[in-house]
């Protein structure tokens, strides 16, 4: 009888200054692949980290792509998944590294988005907000509203970074922000490409570290001005 | 010779090198048909804008719209100052922007084959 060959997944880990727990992180995400049906590659984009980011992800087994210039979250993801649309693979997963996601959420995204049959797939931190302080709903209900209105998306959760792509989402899908913006231009790119976006609920793990690097609410402002900035190029062409 | 003709004979020559230009940029697809209209929109403009300033001007004039003196040689001048500035950094931004985009693939592509190499 002939095997079938286990579907390849990627999952991208854009890390900027993360030594002190992308060690944990990569582990957590390795332990829980270890029992599924898939071959699973870890890929950290270090972007330009000041620290031991890169060694730290190395030791553990993780492919480590390193920047030479710091280009933002949005610049480490793009090259991420290039990576992963590079090398052949069939899903890709983002993650943040701070190690506000759960390693669960990741597998389950990837179960669900092979079920669903979509191309890029939303982990919502909102569908349960459970644990999110006020001022972090407030700040990301207000990103998604902004979303709604620049782009006309729904979205419950806009800004999260856990999300699962599809062969054809990593073939086609690209975007021109660099910054946090680039969660928001990445919804409204797979709507211009007609892909089928869902989402599904996943949980937060706040930790103190997590909240400390997390977005606060005044990078929204900025993410809001580069958002309107990426609308008015647009239209103008 | 007219000063309003000198207007349009000193203009011409960026407007006309602004059209070629859009236009090349689009035939190559280094111009989106969006960014490509407007362009070509805007110096149209700013060529009719140039070619019925005398008409414009008499008929404020008659109608008692504006009291300004006739167009003058430092009027001439600065027009023509303002369609260079506009030209050349109309042009300055295209290629920045053609230059980050770049700049940025040029990254993207030497981090992966960069860590490519180290794995092996």
């Amino acid at each position: 009888m002939k095997s079938k060959t286990p579907l390849r997944v990627c999952v991208v880990m854009p890390a900027y200054n993360e030594a002190s727990v992308i060690g944990d992180v990569i582990l957590d995400v390795t332990k829980i692949f270890k029992n599924s049906p898939f071959s699973v590659e870890i890929v950290v984009v270090n972007d330009a980290s000041k620290d031991n980011t890169a060694i730290i992800a190395k030791k553990h087994g993780a492919t480590v792509i390193n920047h030479i210039l710091n280009s933002g979250a949005g610049g480490a993801t793009a090259t991420g998944l290039s990576y992963a649309q590079q090398n052949g693979f069939d899903i890709a997963a983002t993650m943040d590294s701070d190690g506000q996601h759960s390693a669960e959420d990741v597998l389950n995204g990837i179960n669900e988005i092979i079920k669903q049959k979509n191309d890029l797939l939303i982990g919502s931190r909102l569908i349960e907000s459970k644990g999110m302080s006020k001022t972090k709903i407030l700040g990301n209900k207000g990103l998604s509203f902004i979303t709604y209105l620049l782009f006309g998306i729904n979205s419950t959760d806009s800004q999260s970074g856990l999300r699962i792509y599809s062969r054809t989402a990593l073939e086609q899908l690209r975007w021109k922000t660099s910054g946090y913006e680039f969660c928001s231009e990445m919804l409204w790119r797979a709507k211009q490409l007609g892909l089928q976006v869902g989402e599904y609920p996943i949980k937060t793990i706040y930790t103190d570290y997590s909240k400390s690097k997390g977005q606060n609410n005044w990078n929204a402002v900025n993410i809001v001005k580069n958002l309107l900035k990426q609308r008015i190029r647009e239209l103008l062409g | 010779m007219s000063r309003y003709l000198l207007l349009i004979l000193l203009n011409i020559p960026f407007i006309m090198l602004s059209i070629i230009g859009a236009i090349t940029q689009y035939k190559l697809k280094r111009l989106t048909k969006k960014r490509f209209i407007i362009q070509i929109f805007i110096w149209i403009l700013v060529l009719v804008g140039l070619i019925s300033v005398e008409s414009i001007y008499t008929w404020l004039f008659t109608h008692n719209l504006t009291q300004t003196e006739p167009l003058s040689l430092f009027d001439v001048i600065q027009i023509t100052a303002i369609v260079v500035v506009y030209y050349v950094a109309n042009r300055s931004h295209t290629k920045i922007e053609m230059l980050e985009r770049r700049v940025q693939d040029l990254h993207q592509e030497l981090s992966i084959e960069l860590s490519t190499k180290g794995k092996k």
